[in-house]
């Protein structure tokens, strides 16, 4: 008997008789719609109710579905000045901290992958150190403090993510996945190694580059640790730190007893925040995902 | 000198880790000068090195009173949840993904569950508020319609562990469940096949072949978080919690305690005690189950 046709039966016979298969394939389908619907659900939430009037949030708080629809909050969040400023800031510190990150990133990781490097195993261990040992708090304060003076200065954002060690990894995978032949042959015709790289290297490694600038750019965009640290302008506050003011205000209201309508009016403009700094992510999510994806993938390659 | 001599002759090359380089030395290894604070009484005025030494004062009185077992013990338990609950939950994730033969729903299902990956954690503080806050959060809500007591989450410090764990599981479910996605296609389909022609159920398949060949993602996964087990997850941790001081004793973790001595207190020197102990157990971690790994599975280890 050869072997295709010993797999047609045996594919049968999986169609045919396991039904206990099928029923647990059923489960495992209903486990994962549930868990997914859990996953959308307090996107929903905040979505939904940042478009229901103050009334409406008062009287039935956070509700699957409101009573009475406004633009209200994100017409108030307009006509202010903070929401403008916040996002022009946190605009600049991704767009400048992911274009020299993935500079930085990009050159360093090469060189790491690099045959001709001789130095690469002590490289490697230098950039894998600060992954897992902390250099503390105080040291990292005090140097852009009071080393580099960077208080409240929007490069206290940008500086300290620009080298990724994580980032530099994935890189590092993608490039030793290449054929060093190319290098050779470019070698022969005279080239220098930068040119070899900006001319040869950098436009085949295109949809790597796009991963890390992606992850870079959600770094920036979602962090709130520097800011927290280091700025204490409001002016210079980025999206997530004024979510973060915002909340922390609120986390006091949720301590006092009142009954339900000493809700803050405020809510609404909370919420519709929260729309307006989760929007872009929500937007492009469904075009870079699979980007973040193939990422994730060369990571996972141990090397 | 050799090593000038490479230096030289390859100067193209090297000169491209320069920046990476510098980025590295200084936001990853200039803090650590930070830790001498440690041993010293700290004054701005004088600086890290005219501040005079005061040998153990700092840790004599960090470890005075019991704060920092609290803490430590927080930080530990918390980030071991994490580690267990987090990853058998991705892990099912992976493999019910896996069993399912329709590509679009696996597609799909893959998408939603990756989304909360993308949002920050003052985001995600902000849905947990929206879910638990004691007067109009939803599921208080859902319980008084029911005809139950509602429950004043925000000031019971015991379900904290709970919510943050499954909060954690929630938020990183996605991840984790492409990275084990993605060892699993690198498995080779002969295995299946041939389990298929023995009449392997898709259950033993599973358990008798993906598994076991899983288990070296699995083991560098565990590594990592083992690795860091004695920090804290900050921005996880602040961005739910806050200053919510009724939660410290089941939440507070030594990075939020060192960052509110840091910030909101402005010791310097008790702060570097704190966060020095914290990296020399971190260190004596990550070295040890190294070690361990190294004895059980040599290919898993780190270093």
């Amino acid at each position: 008997m050869n072997r295709t046709a010993a797999l047609d039966r045996s594919e049968q016979s999986r169609r045919n008789s396991r039904l206990p298969e099928r029923l647990a394939t059923g489960a495992m389908g209903l486990f994962l719609i549930v868990f997914a619907l859990l996953c959308l659900f307090p996107f929903w939430l905040i979505v939904v109710n940042s478009f229901a009037s103050t009334k409406s949030l008062a009287l039935n708080g956070y509700a699957l579905w409101p009573n009475e629809f406004t633009l209200g909050s994100y017409r108030f969040l307009l006509q202010g000045k903070q929401l403008f400023t916040s996002y022009g800031i946190t605009i600049a510190v991704t767009a400048i901290g992911t274009l020299l990150g993935v500079l930085v990133t990009m050159l360093f990781a090469y060189v790491l992958a690099h045959p001709k490097n001789r130095y690469g195993g002590i490289l490697s261990f230098m950039t894998y150190v600060p992954m897992v040992f902390g250099s503390g708090l105080v040291g990292f304060y005090l140097l852009v403090v009071q080393w580099l003076h960077l208080k409240d200065s929007l490069w206290a954002l940008v500086l300290p993510y620009v080298m990724n060690p994580f980032f530099a990894f994935i890189l590092v995978s993608f490039y030793r996945s290449l054929p060093y032949e190319l290098n050779e042959s470019a070698k022969i015709d005279g080239a220098g190694e930068w040119s070899i790289f900006f001319r040869i290297i950098r436009p085949i490694s295109t949809p790597v580059i796009a991963t890390i600038s992606l992850f870079y750019a959600l770094q920036y965009w979602n962090d709130w640790w520097l800011s927290l640290l280091f700025i204490d302008n409001s002016d210079k506050y980025p999206l997530q730190l004024l979510l973060r003011q915002l909340m922390s205000q609120m986390q006091l209201s949720s301590l006092n007893h009142g009954n339900v309508l000493t809700l803050p009016p405020a809510e609404g403009v909370k919420l519709a925040t929260v729309c307006l700094t989760i929007g872009p992510i929500i937007f492009v999510y469904p075009m870079v995902q699979k980007y973040f994806v193939k990422g994730l993938t060369l990571g996972s390659v141990k090397g | 000198m050799r090593v000038m001599k490479e230096l030289i002759r390859n100067r193209g090359l090297y000169s491209m880790a320069i920046p990476g380089l510098v980025f590295l030395a200084v936001f990853s290894y200039i803090p650590l000068a930070g830790h001498l604070l440690a041993f010293k009484n700290f004054q701005i005025s004088r600086g890290i090195w005219g501040s005079e030494w005061t040998g153990l004062d700092n840790f004599r009185f960090f470890f005075s009173n019991r704060d920092w077992i609290q803490v430590t013990v927080n930080t530990l338990y918390l980030n071991a949840l994490f580690i267990v609950f987090e990853l058998v939950f991705a892990l099912l994730i992976a493999l019910f993904l896996n069993e399912i033969r329709l590509k679009w729903f696996k597609r799909t299902v893959q998408s939603v569950v990756f989304l909360p990956y993308f949002i920050s954690w003052i985001v995600v503080g902000y849905m947990t508020f929206i879910l638990f806050n004691n007067t109009d959060g939803l599921i208080n809500r859902v319980l008084d319609m029911a005809g139950l007591q509602a429950v004043d989450w925000y000031q019971t410090p015991w379900v904290w562990p709970i919510i943050l764990t499954l909060t954690r599981m929630w938020k990183s479910a996605g991840y984790f469940s492409i990275i084990l996605l993605a060892a699993i296609a690198g498995i080779s389909t002969d295995y299946y096949e041939s389990a298929r022609l023995d009449g392997a159920t898709r259950f033993q398949q599973m358990r008798y072949i993906t598994l076991p060949l899983l288990r070296p993602q699995l083991i560098i996964l565990v590594l990592l978080g083992v690795g860091r087990i004695f920090y804290g997850d900050f921005g996880m941790i602040y961005g739910i919690i806050g200053d919510n001081g009724i939660l410290f004793p089941t939440t507070d973790v030594i990075d939020t305690y060192s960052y509110r001595a840091l910030r909101q207190l402005g010791d310097f020197s008790m702060s570097s005690a704190i966060v020095f102990y914290q990296s020399v157990m971190g260190l004596i971690a990550v070295v040890s189950f190294n070690a361990l790994i190294r004895r059980i599975d040599k290919d898993s280890r780190l270093f």
